[in-house]
């Protein structure tokens, strides 16, 4: 199959060089929906979605070859091959930004600079390194997807969604997360919760920026702080807003400083 | 929207009043949360839900509230949902109480903006799920245990095949049992007789023997006792001998007359048998040994029915089913041969008569019948592709009637036609050799004799016209096996058929023994005959 097919890959814009926005955990490609258009008219823009998320091909995943975040890295290098990126920005929402990490140091040539958006290399507490969970949490988690709870959504997302008078609810949410396979969602949490990245920080060779929210749960501020430290070459930037996806709550902020940071000289 | 907590102030108006209590006491949760996120009231419902005071909410976000999987679903599907169309419903969650304990919730969430399209605040509503997450858990449940059961469910199929052929195969053995206990009742003084006749030959002998006189006559009188005798055991033992249904051609009329003399003990002085076998009856495919098992259940319920004495029948016949009738009894229509067994007994009434062929049922007394007698024919008849008939009233005497599908002609092929071939009887052991010279001298052979292996070559070269030898495989000294490896390759031209107690599968030239005529016969004409 092909990686483009596979992937759901969308071109846009124009521009002597390629950025590509890569998803994190939950929702697919829409993520950037708020973002990209602001980079169409000076970049070539490439969104897709992971295997197993959104549009792509469901029947491509391979439960051993995503077994570990090397998997998806690997999809990235393909599609940038697949496509002829190099000297290219990444950007990395949430888990994506350790993908990109991965990517990075697996195809040196492919990317220039590197936007990780809410980063986090690690998400259980080790020793003195704050991930933001306890290892019970993140089981917790992991037990309460095991249960299906979440299984509701694909099994009776018809029945609880549906509303014959407004069948484009139901529609809505079935293409924002119900057509996620909800055994795949749940490996997807497994390998993005349990990963552990630190140790590749310190060889990312591209430029980075890391864009912290205030107020995340997911990757806290003490996170975002370690990333950049962590990292050779990058810029820290704590935005005004609050959760896990200025992307979607505050693009403004989030296009802002990506600009501010893409037109600043490299050190 | 008041941005207000609490109990409405003394500037509200009665309506302003009637809404806060409407928003309060709604039977479902309410929050109203900001732009940013934060919780700018919540309502009496959801505080009582969760055992916390109203103004605890103010200024959390609902995130704060969710168990920790309910936290990252929320942030990484369920806020960006809300961003991308405004709105989610319905969405699966568990609240944190103020105890720790979950409550199972479906939250719905709105965004309301102005005019300017400005994010003005967040309506949450929220609905107490406990019984609906329960209904899910056992529909999952219950979809899991289905999966499993359609899984599993060849197997057990299988199983529980294989436990009915067992049971099926343990009550077939336990009604050949009953049978032969029944024969031994009935036949018990016969065989004192027989014992009677030798031991006074014996004696006879041993007085003549002391005068010299002539002792042919009682040696001849002796041999004849022995000879019936060890017929008799034949018979017992070929009826208690464990086996599996193997159909072979019948041919009933010959059948029922080898049977006559047996059937007699068996029926005692009082009762009279008459048989009238139809000339030109066909051939059936049966097990033979259940097919006269079939006739023995069906003389011996007879003789019961008529305890002051009276008459047996056992008639054949052929006669063409017809598509209605097989219909009924659920059969192939086309010629069958029919076995009636009828009795001037007692006789019995439509309701006895109804449960006549059910396991068990009987009408003797304790110790005295099973009640499988007429159900092990009733199924002998159907595992035999036919049927069974009962006719009986009381006082007037039963007839009960085997059905059986007619083997077609050319597939039977003319009865036994030896034509006073010659064979070698090879068998050390004087009962069974006698039985072996009785059966094949029966069935028109010209029959040799050797009572060991030594002897063979001496009757092969007295008798050139000897074509097959059936030997016995367990003889001492020489054995059997090795004799038909020595004939097989002295004499490629003499046919071979080997008897012995043991099975033998996969050797063709063995012959389990004791076995019935039938099937003795079939394989002799199979040997001599292949072309048949």
């Amino acid at each position: 199959m092909d990686v483009l097919e596979r992937n759901n890959v969308r071109v846009e814009g124009a521009g002597p060089r390629t950025m590509v926005f890569a998803h994190g955990f939950g929702c697919d490609q829409n993520m950037w929906r708020f973002v990209w258009p602001a980079f169409a008219q000076g970049y070539r823009v490439v969104l897709f979605d992971h295997v197993g998320c959104g549009g792509s091909a469901l029947g491509a995943y391979d439960p051993q070859r995503y077994a570990a975040l090397d998997g998806y890295a690997d999809d990235v290098v393909q599609i940038c091959r697949r496509l002829g990126v190099t000297d290219g920005v990444f950007v990395g929402h949430s888990v994506s930004a350790m993908i990109g990490v991965l990517a990075a140091e697996a195809a040196p040539d492919l990317f220039r600079e590197m936007v990780m958006v809410c980063p986090s290399p690690r998400y259980i507490d080790d020793g003195a390194y704050r991930g933001g969970f306890s290892e019970a949490q993140i089981h917790e988690l992991l037990a309460f997807l095991d249960e299906n709870h979440m299984g509701w959504s694909r099994q009776m997302a018809p029945v609880i969604v549906g509303n014959p008078d407004r069948p484009e609810l139901a529609e809505e949410l079935t293409n924002a997360f119900c057509r996620t396979d909800p055994e795949i969602a749940k490996r997807f949490a497994r390998v993005t919760f349990l990963s552990d990245h630190r140790d590749a920080l310190p060889r990312v060779r591209p430029r980075c920026l890391v864009l912290q929210c205030a107020e995340d749960v997911i990757a806290p501020q003490e996170v975002g702080e370690f990333v950049h430290a962590q990292l050779p070459d990058s810029r820290y930037v704590l935005l005004d807003a609050t959760g896990h996806c200025p992307n979607l709550s505050a693009p403004d902020e989030t296009v802002a400083a990506m600009t501010g940071f893409l037109a600043s000289p490299a050190a | 929207m008041s941005t207000t907590q609490g109990p409405a102030d003394s500037r509200t108006s009665p309506e302003m009043e009637d809404l806060e209590d409407l928003f309060d006491t709604a039977p479902c949760g309410y929050v109203s949360a900001g732009a940013d996120g934060r919780i700018i009231r919540a309502n009496r419902t959801l505080a009582g839900w969760l055992g916390h005071d109203v103004a605890v909410f103010s200024g959390k976000r609902l995130q704060d509230f969710l168990n920790i999987a309910g936290k990252i679903y929320f942030e990484t599907h369920f806020a960006p949902l809300l961003r991308m169309q405004g709105f989610f419903h319905e969405v699966a969650l568990d609240l944190v109480r103020a105890d720790g304990s979950t409550l199972p919730v479906l939250v719905n969430a709105e965004e309301r903006r102005d005019a300017a399209g400005q994010l003005r605040f967040v309506r949450v509503t929220v609905f107490n799920a406990t019984d609906r997450r329960r209904y899910e858990r056992e529909l999952l449940q219950a979809r899991t245990a289905l999966e499993e059961l359609n899984r599993t469910l060849e197997a057990r199929v299988v199983e529980a095949v294989e436990a009915r052929l067992a049971t099926e195969d343990a009550l077939r053995q336990a009604q050949k049992m009953e049978a032969v206990g029944q024969l031994t009742g009935g036949i018990a003084h016969d065989f004192k007789n027989m014992l009677a006749v030798i031991s006074a030959a014996l004696n006879l002998t041993e007085r003549r023997l002391r005068t010299g006189g002539d002792v042919a006559p009682f040696i001849l009188a002796a041999r004849d006792g022995v000879e019936r005798a060890t017929a008799l055991i034949q018979r017992l033992l070929a009826f208690s001998r464990r086996q599996a249904l193997v159909p072979v051609p019948v041919d009933p009329n010959r059948m029922i007359a080898e049977m006559v003399d047996f059937l007699r003990r068996t029926l005692g002085n009082g009762v009279q048998l008459r048989t009238e076998l139809a000339p030109g009856t066909g051939q059936l495919l049966a097990d033979s040994s259940m097919l006269e098992n079939a006739l023995l259940n069906l003389a011996i319920n007879a003789r019961d029915a008529m305890p002051g004495g009276g008459e047996l029948v056992i008639a054949t016949a052929n006669r063409l089913l017809g598509v209605e009738e097989a219909a009924g009894q659920r059969v192939a229509p086309g010629p069958c041969v029919t076995i009636a067994v009828t009795d001037t007994g007692i006789g019995m009434t439509p309701e006895i008569a109804a449960k006549a062929f059910e396991p068990f049922f009987t009408t003797k007394g304790v110790g005295q019948g099973t009640g499988l007698g007429l159900s092990q024919v009733f199924a002998f008849a159907r595992q035999s592709g036919g049927h069974v008939a009962i006719r009986s009233a009381p006082g007037e005497g039963t007839t009960i009637t085997l059905c059986l599908p007619q083997l077609p002609a050319e597939a039977a092929g003319p009865a036994h036609d030896a034509s006073g071939a010659e064979i070698l009887i090879v068998d050390d052991d004087p009962q069974s050799l006698s039985l072996k010279v009785e059966m094949l001298s029966g069935l028109g052979y010209a029959v040799h004799l050797a009572r060991s292996a030594v002897e063979v070559q001496d009757r092969l070269a007295s008798g050139p016209g000897i074509a097959l030898v059936l030997t016995c495989a367990d003889m001492r000294g020489h054995g059997g096996r090795t004799l038909a490896q020595d004939l097989a390759r002295c004499r490629p031209d003499l046919k071979l058929l080997v008897t012995s107690p043991a099975a033998g599968a996969g050797c063709p030239d063995h012959l389990p023994w004791p076995a019935p005529l039938d099937q003795l016969a079939a394989r002799l004409q199979a040997l001599l005959d292949p072309a048949r």
